[in-house]
């Protein structure tokens, strides 16, 4: 079950680039990218799904470096939220693999995908519109500036992800599990 | 317990990382929005409030079985607060399998909801199965974070050797003072006829041998034989063994050796157990139920014992190997010092019956199939033929098993005669 709902993912991820460009090199590397994601999702491996995924957001970029379309930012919060649930159910999938599951599990899980991709979209669209209001502010500034508010960001953002993956939190263990 | 993170976040990273940085390169701002989702998701991974907690309940539908058979183990599981996700995890003992249900589960309770979780195991080789409690492992939003624990408390299962019926166990040449099953040589009261004697002042007319009677025209009683029991001591080889775990010559042994304490005591013969190797344990001979779950105890715990020091039968106190008593050694005669111990206990008049449990099918069985081990396997038989020969004409008593056909048939083929039996002339 999860393995179908992973290759569907799958399927839609791909077909990201090859909207915005269906010709060579942009099917060449969807390819790939769908051949080396099938394995992952067929051993249910999260890193070979994400090297993948990985090489689907590289076609994604060639299409669009190509066809200079122009910008959408819709198209890319679902690509964006594709990867996050894809990536959630392959790692879920090879977790559960030969478990019984007790109910509600599969439709608690599928809420909180829901709960996430929802939260990212509307981030996405936040950070859009902000970008829209901001970008005649910027425009015409020196290049300094632009640099040095790009390299706040890039630490603000580093700091955040160290801060992210390093939180943990204790809590007391007695004879409760 | 504490949250950690899992290696899902260095895949959504990852990701973020390249749509990133393609963006940058590129100048595209679809790229940045890309990466907005999987950094949402990291931030919804992140897990600040302490692990939920578990209250757990184990139920074991036994906790003696026999090989083969199956135990339920049954876990509650209470919350206390949400648990939006938990994984369970049994580890299973060697030997076990799961029967029905899994033993790896995953559930999601609500804040007060109970949920039970059920698998049947069944074991296939005798041992003490510790079941140690499952691991737990709490599972936070998207599988970014989990946190574990463990269920402690450790419960054993004695899964004692499996039991075949015997019919013809070996017959004892001597018999005890209690009544049993065995047809003692004294003449007395039983069921078995023995002499015709005249009839003398006192007899039962019931004794009367009519037939004899008429034939020597004076009145003539049959006598009969007293049914009486006897005392079996089990004299279990632990010296070596061969063959893969759980299917062993000891193995085989033990599981010869709980038969036929099976079948004495149900014929109400005092059985008594002396494990011969690394470690010389006995059990005194006694007889009834208890006495069988006092052996099956003992034989769960036998096994090889590496030592240098080599410890002699006379050892043993009396009341653990009284004289009269039958000698059941079970061995695969593959250890000199047994084979030394089983004659001196002959010589010193012992009734020594030697089961030899063949060593060549349980290592047959433990290598891969080819034409040389079949060769070699052939030689050994018939090596190992020509020593329990030579055994014979030193005067042991020795019945050949191979440990994986019914020990009854084995001993059927090496019947001993009757005590004794009275022909009318």
């Amino acid at each position: 079950m999860t393995r179908l709902a992973a290759a569907v993912l799958l399927l839609v991820l791909v077909a990201f680039p090859l909207a915005v460009l269906p010709l060579a090199p942009v099917t060449w590397l969807a390819g790939a990218a769908l051949g080396v994601g099938g394995v992952g999702v067929a051993l249910q491996s999260v890193g070979i799904v994400t090297t993948g995924a990985a090489l689907a957001v590289i076609a994604y970029a060639l299409g669009l470096v190509i066809a200079h379309p122009a910008p959408d930012p819709l198209t890319a919060g679902a690509l964006g939220a594709t990867l996050v649930v894809l990536l959630a159910v392959v790692h879920l999938g090879g977790r559960v693999q030969g478990a019984a599951l007790g109910a509600g599990v599969m439709a608690g899980q599928a809420r909180q995908w829901a709960g996430v991709v929802a939260a990212g979209v509307l981030a996405a669209s936040v950070i859009t519109l902000g970008g829209t209001a901001l970008g005649p502010v910027l425009r015409g500034r020196t290049l300094p500036v632009v640099v040095a508010a790009a390299a706040l960001g890039v630490l603000l953002a580093g700091g955040g992800v160290f801060a992210l993956v390093t939180a943990r939190e204790d809590a007391a263990a007695g004879d409760r599990a | 317990m504490r949250w950690h993170p899992t290696a899902l976040n260095v895949s959504l990273l990852t990701l973020a990382g390249w749509a990133l940085f393609l963006g940058v390169v590129t100048g595209r701002p679809d790229l940045i929005v890309v990466a907005v989702p999987l950094v949402v998701a990291l931030a919804a991974g992140r897990r600040t409030s302490r692990p939920p907690t578990l209250r757990v309940g184990r139920d074991v539908s036994t906790d003696r079985v026999f090989e083969d058979e199956r135990v339920t183990v049954t876990y509650t599981l209470r919350a206390e607060v949400d648990v939006p996700l938990v994984e369970l995890l049994e580890a299973l003992p060697p030997r076990t399998h799961v029967e029905a249900g899994r033993h790896h589960a995953f559930f999601r309770l609500r804040a007060g909801e109970e949920v039970a979780w059920a698998f049947t195991l069944r074991c296939s080789g005798r041992q003490r199965l510790r079941l140690g409690g499952p691991h737990l492992r709490f599972w936070g939003a998207l599988g970014l974070a989990a946190a574990e624990a463990r269920y402690r408390a450790p419960q054993t299962v004695a899964v004692y050797p499996h039991l075949t019926p015997v019919r013809y166990p070996p017959r004892p040449l001597r018999t005890q003072t209690f009544v049993g099953n065995h047809v003692s040589p004294a003449q007395g009261e039983g069921i078995e006829p023995g002499d015709i004697r005249p009839f003398a002042p006192g007899d039962h007319v019931r004794h009367v041998n009519w037939r004899a009677t008429l034939r020597l025209g004076t009145l003539h009683v049959t006598q009969y034989h007293r049914e009486r029991n006897a005392d079996v001591v089990l004299l279990l080889d632990t010296l070596s063994e061969m063959g893969a775990p759980g299917a062993t010559v000891v193995d085989a042994a033990v599981r010869g050796a709980a038969t036929l304490a099976a079948a004495y005591l149900g014929r109400k013969d005092r059985v008594g157990l002396i494990e011969y190797g690394g470690q010389l344990r006995w059990v005194r001979p006694g007889s009834g139920r208890a006495q069988l779950q006092r052996v099956l105890d003992t034989l769960l715990d036998a096994s090889v014992v590496f030592t240098y020091v080599t410890r002699d039968l006379e050892l043993i106190p009396r009341r653990i190997l009284p004289p009269q008593a039958l000698v059941v050694a079970l061995s695969p005669l593959l250890d000199a010092r047994f084979v030394r111990a089983a004659g001196d206990l002959t010589a010193r008049g012992f009734d020594v019956v030697v089961i030899a449990v063949s060593p060549v099918e349980a290592v047959r069985a433990a290598v891969p199939a080819s034409p040389a081990a079949d060769l070699a396997a052939r030689l050994w038989a018939l090596e190992r033929r020509a020593e329990l020969d030579a055994h014979r004409r030193r005067g042991l008593t020795v019945v050949d098993w191979d440990g994986v056909s019914p020990l009854d048939a084995a001993l059927l083929a090496a019947q001993r005669p009757r005590l004794r039996r009275a022909r009318v002339r």
